[in-house]
């Protein structure tokens, strides 16, 4: 059967992908361009003594602190991570400097013959340093401590996760006359360029950014490319050569940034068959550095409780700083991991209170004019029973939700419903990315769509297109939308947080309905939108009260596993989803994002391991770190049900982040069922199993 | 260095090169042939597959040595073929491609299975492409795409 | 200055050997991994190099009165498609590696590599197989078990090349397989076991067990297969806590990036009570 997509276009790249005639940053022309590679810390945490480089030869160059043109910090949200260690390292695998030159068989060679001379200090790897506190209070939870019918506290713990895109890190840098002109495999051009212009302190004239081909990114390479930019232009300014900087696999899995390790406590109550309050402390690890760690805390406190409704909480939050690997961005951003827990929490209460557990949350669910976690407002229709009730009948989830539960069943299946915040927190969109959009129209009656996202695989150079050309009714052959060059675009703002259909899609609807107003035929005009999201929009990131998202997205996930007793390894035997994403501008498009959310997730809830020893990751390889293979997973099925959002693109929200989220706790849900057993940790590896089974261990 | 012949989408290649020099970096940096991908540079990914003598290699474990006097196949050869094209008609309706790096390789597995056996069932199809990772799909389009051709491809000759 | 030697035929990767110390390059699916350094650069050999992946005299399997004779040169995936191998091996080969690798690798580069996680390897031992071994002037057979030594060791000299496996009939044993690893496919294995058995008039008439990964080589202990021979497939389930209990002594496996030392002991532990039981 062909799919039969509705409402669905061929991607603008698809051919050209498929073909192997994309582009990308490693198979860019770059002749005479001199490589760049890193010299890292070889210690967790400690004061630098010294640097020893051996002699280089003609053409070679060797680039660090000193070398720093303005400010010796990399441009993320909050900067304290050093473009290259000044004096001193704080996680293994810091940059120290770079090795340059046109041979990376010399430049290995000076690496093994460099030395750094180290003064070496106690590392911390535990979560005891909170950098980042955030806390907040709903109705007096201190009064439901003491008239309850039930209590139950548990802690719950996620692993790291890496991005595993298929393309690994790489930057080319050149310089166009006095401008540095950038490639890269990127999330967000603008990023990259703002984090040049700062530690040079340069004329943002003079940075120039484009995208290529981007082989995946999942939040990897949000920031991250930021550093390997702020490096690469310290060394330009001074070199004048083109440069190249390519991460082998072991390098980006040892030394780019991953998803923020947690361990997240919930205190719960029941009185009279209702979830009365709820305390929570969450605990983030966020690395050798802040980064974006507070935002990911922000966002993980917002989701403290899921899409349940519970009038009175007291939530606490912490990023610790340790000597290991920054933790930043990855699809979801802090939202997994308590989504994750809680879900579980809910569940744990609930049978033990002697509850249905499934029954209890759904008596849970919000609803519209309900209040939020951080006392906002669900200020848009909610159809979440609607997307519960049509995933149990695709899973068929009651009559096995029955059988598996029996004693002796091998087989379990799992639910879980969850929301996720589409743009930036809060009023960010309005008052921090202030994104303006640019449109234009040629003699020839093109329309030319600028915008800064970057199409890593999503799809929305195509689907950013398709909402101007349906705006103005005309043809998409008639609308043109190019990968993102700063030179030529306006900020739209970063290829993150959800925000590209539910703001982007938005700017692109209006600024389309106004140049239709204008239209000229034969003639060159050009509209510019500046981004108004809602009015009613209120946040205090201070005191993490407010409305948090212009918009939610929801969803419905059933997992369903069988477990082998014999070896405690689970296998995925069905997955069914439903997700109010508010219009899908092409369905296809959706339904790629759904599949490749929840195989992701399903990766990160049992088999994605990542471990630190030492300081050091210990899964160096994709064949140690492990994602899903074709043969992990089953056929997966997916509806969308239509729920327009006012202030979204034909009524459209996010997809990207919503449809990890709720993964894996569906299938914790199913594993607890079919190992007849609590588990209280992610990746449920059969390790882990093993030592619930076997040894009741937590 | 040595004089090393082999045969690179129907023409013949002869170059002096380290005998152990990966057949990777023969296609990409020798002969510019970028549509074939490195993801990891260790037999875990299947971004760099390429067709040896009618069957799939990772070309980053391949010693070039090893491919002497043989026939290979690089995306950049098949994608003039008609089985290129219902393939990637068939991936191109169920979506199967995302962000692009997987899929040359992908596609070649595909043609490598399909050559074998033209009605593969969904089992035999994943087991195909288990060394192939995909990052964005789930693999669920890519799955869905083949079936369809093995379903109603019919006689096609592959 | 390392050489790099790429002979047409046996003899003369045989007279390439008697001369000069090397590794010997097969499917390269392990040595390219072992001495990769970084992309675009030239693996990182420190002696010479002898290729033999296209050998067409290595390439070959046949079978006698007495067993299957594989060539070393065999690919793992012509291995996997030729009904005069054993189901074990194929089953074996199946979840070996990915296709890709399947194409490219051979069984006796699996066996030289001699890592404990060599799953080809465990079904060798199972089988009893046996190694010839040549050189410019002769060649020898070797038991498997006594050709490997430990991790990444083998009793190889340096004029010797694996020419065929020989893998002496086995029509009535019955065998069992279970490969766990970190995932469905292309896993490297935490645990592998295979078992064999033989049941003549409700007697024990043949039984093998073999462990990969729980040691520095395949453990399988004749002498306590041998104790449990002879007996009823009664007294034989009965005794499972026994040969447990014989069997742990040798199952000592180690903690590293893809599992635990309590994992591996305990899940081998389980599997082999899972054989024993299902022997009917």
């Amino acid at each position: 059967m062909p799919s039969n997509f509705k409402n669905s276009t061929v991607k603008i790249d698809n051919e050209e992908k498929m073909a192997g005639l994309a582009l990308f940053t490693d198979d860019l022309p770059a002749k005479d361009f001199l490589w760049c590679r890193p010299l890292r810390s070889n210690i967790a945490c400690g004061r630098i003594r010294s640097i020893n480089i051996p002699k280089l030869p003609k053409g070679y160059y060797y680039i660090d602190a000193r070398d720093i043109v303005k400010e010796n910090v990399v441009n993320i949200i909050f900067s304290d991570w050093p473009v290259f260690a000044d004096r001193r390292v704080n996680y293994y695998g810091e940059t120290i400097g770079l090795l340059i030159g046109p041979d990376k068989e010399v430049l290995e060679e000076l690496a093994r013959m460099s030395q750094v001379n180290y003064d070496e200090e106690t590392p911390e790897y535990e979560l005891v340093n909170s950098q980042i506190h955030k806390e907040f209070k709903k109705g007096d939870f201190e009064a439901v401590t003491k008239d309850y019918d039930y209590t139950l506290t548990e802690t719950f713990e996620t692993g790291y996760q890496e991005q595993a895109y298929l393309e690994t890190q790489g930057m080319i840098m050149w310089l166009d006359g006095d401008k540095i002109t950038i490639k890269a495999s990127m999330q967000c051009p603008f990023y990259i360029k703002n984090a040049v212009v700062r530690t040079l302190g340069c004329d943002p004239e003079k940075v120039r950014v484009i995208q290529p081909a981007v082989g995946g990114a999942f939040g990897g390479k949000e920031h991250y490319p930021s550093m390997m930019a702020a490096q690469m232009a310290t060394a330009i300014v001074k070199i004048k050569k083109p440069l190249k900087m390519i991460f082998d696999r072991g390098e980006d899995l040892m030394y780019t940034t991953k998803r923020h390790p947690s361990r997240t406590t919930y205190e719960g109550y029941i009185k009279d068959g209702k979830l009365v309050g709820v305390k929570a402390h969450v605990r983030l690890n966020g690395g050798a550095y802040k980064g974006c760690s507070g935002v990911v805390l922000s966002r993980a406190l917002i989701a403290v409780i899921d899409c349940y409704n519970v009038p009175n909480l007291d939530i606490t939050g912490d990023v610790y700083i340790t000597n290991t690997m920054p933790t930043a961005a990855f699809r979801g951003f802090g939202s997994p991991q308590t989504i994750f827990a809680f879900e579980m929490f809910i569940e744990h209460i609930a049978k033990k209170a002697g509850f249905d557990p499934v029954e209890f949350k759904l008596n849970h669910l919000v609803e519209k004019g309900m209040v939020t976690a951080v006392s906002g407002k669900f200020h848009d229709d909610i159809i979440l029973p609607e997307l519960v009730e049509r995933a149990m009948e695709m899973s068929d989830f009651k009559r096995k939700y029955k059988e598996y539960s029996q004693p002796g069943s091998n087989r379990g299946i799992g639910l879980s419903t969850f929301l996720h915040g589409c743009g930036f927190t809060g009023s960010g969109e309005s008052t921090i990315i202030n994104a303006q959009l640019k449109l234009t129209k040629d003699e020839n009656d093109i329309v030319h769509l600028y915008t800064s996202q970057v199409d890593f695989g999503q799809g929305n150079r195509t689907t950013l297109k398709k909402v101007v050309s349906n705006t103005l009714g005309i043809p998409e052959e008639q609308v043109t939308h190019e990968a993102p060059d700063t030179d030529h675009t306006l900020s739209t703002g970063p290829t993150a947080a959800s925000r590209t259909m539910i703001i982007v899609g938005y700017l692109c609807e209006k600024a389309a309905k106004h140049l239709k107003e204008i239209w000229k035929p034969g003639e060159y005009q050009e509209w510019i939108e500046p981004y108004v999201g809602p009015d009613y929009i209120h946040w205090d990131e201070d005191t993490m009260q407010g409305d948090a998202y212009p918009g939610y997205a929801w969803g419905v996930n059933v997992i369903e596993v069988s477990f082998d007793p014999i070896t405690y390894q689970i296998k995925i035997e069905g997955c069914w989803s439903t997700y109010d994403v508010g219009h899908a501008i092409d369905d296809r498009i959706v339904i790629g994002q759904a599949d490749g959310g929840l195989a992701q997730a399903i990766g990160y809830g049992y088999l994605e391991n990542m471990e630190v020893a030492e300081g050091r990751f210990r899964q160096k390889t994709l064949s140690d770190y492990i994602v899903p293979t074709a043969v992990d997973l089953p056929m997966m099925e997916t509806e969308l049900i239509d729920n327009l959002f006012a202030y979204g693109a034909s009524g459209a929200k996010g997809c990207g982040e919503l449809t990890f989220v709720g993964g894996a706790p569906a299938l914790g849900h199913a594993i607890e069922m079919a190992i007849k057993h609590d588990i209280h940790k992610i990746p449920a590896n059969p390790e882990y199993l093993m030592e619930v089974i076997e040894h009741g261990k937590y | 260095m040595e004089n090393i012949s082999f045969y690179v989408d129907d023409k013949e290649v002869i170059i002096d090169v380290d005998p152990s020099t990966r057949l990777l970096d023969v296609l990409r940096i020798k002969l510019h042939i970028t549509g074939v991908k490195e993801g990891c540079g260790e037999g875990a990914c299947g971004a760099c597959s390429v067709i040896v003598d009618g069957v799939c290699y990772d070309s980053c474990l391949t010693p070039v040595a090893n491919v002497i006097g043989k026939h290979i196949i690089t995306i950049e050869g098949f994608r003039n073929t008609s089985q290129y094209r219902i393939i990637a008609d068939a991936f191109a309706d169920f979506g199967a491609s995302q962000c692009g790096f997987c899929t040359p390789g992908m596609i070649l597995n595909t043609y490598a299975l399909l050559k074998n056996n033209p009605h593969p069932t969904e089992e035999e199809v994943r087991v195909a492409l288990s060394g192939n990772l995909c990052r964005c799909t789930g693999y669920n389009a890519i799955v869905k795409a083949i079936l369809d051709i093995a379903e109603n491809g019919g006689d096609i000759e592959w | 200055m390392v050489n790099h030697h790429i002979p047409s035929t046996l003899q003369e990767a045989l007279k390439i050997l008697d001369k000069h110390d090397c590794y010997i390059m097969a499917g390269g699916t392990d040595l390219m991994v072992v001495k990769h350094q970084r992309s675009g650069l030239i693996p990182n050999f420190d002696k010479d190099v002898c290729y033999i992946a296209n050998l067409e005299e290595l390439q070959y399997i046949f079978e006698d009165e007495k067993g299957v004779h594989i060539g070393a040169g065999t690919k793992f995936s012509d291995i996997e498609d030729n009904e005069l191998v054993p189901e074990i091996l194929k089953q074996i080969i199946h979840e070996l590696a990915s296709p890709n690798i399947r194409n490219m690798a051979t069984m006796a580069g699996n066996i030289a590599n001699a890592s404990p996680a060599g799953d080809s390897i465990v079904g060798l031992y199972l089988l009893d197989a046996k190694l010839e071994l040549v050189n410019i002037h002769g060649s020898r057979m070797v038991p498997i078990k006594d050709f490997i030594f430990g991790v990444r060791k083998i009793h190889r000299n340096q004029n010797e090349l694996i020419k065929e496996i020989f893998i002496p009939h086995h029509d009535d044993l019955n065998t069992y397989w279970r490969k766990v690893g970190s995932r469905a496919a292309e896993s490297i294995s935490k645990i592998t076991f295979a078992g064999g058995y033989e049941v003549e008039n409700g007697k024990v008439k043949d039984l093998r067990m073999a462990f990969g990964s729980v040691s520095i080589t395949v453990v399988r202990e004749r002498k306590i297969e041998e104790k449990y021979i002879g007996m009823s497939l009664e007294e034989l389930h009965n005794h499972v806590e026994d040969i447990v209990m014989d069997m742990s002594k040798f199952v000592q496996p180690i903690t590293d990036q893809r599992s635990t030392k309590e994992y591996r002991y305990k899940v081998a532990m389980n599997i082999l009570k899972d054989f024993i039981l299902t022997i009917e």
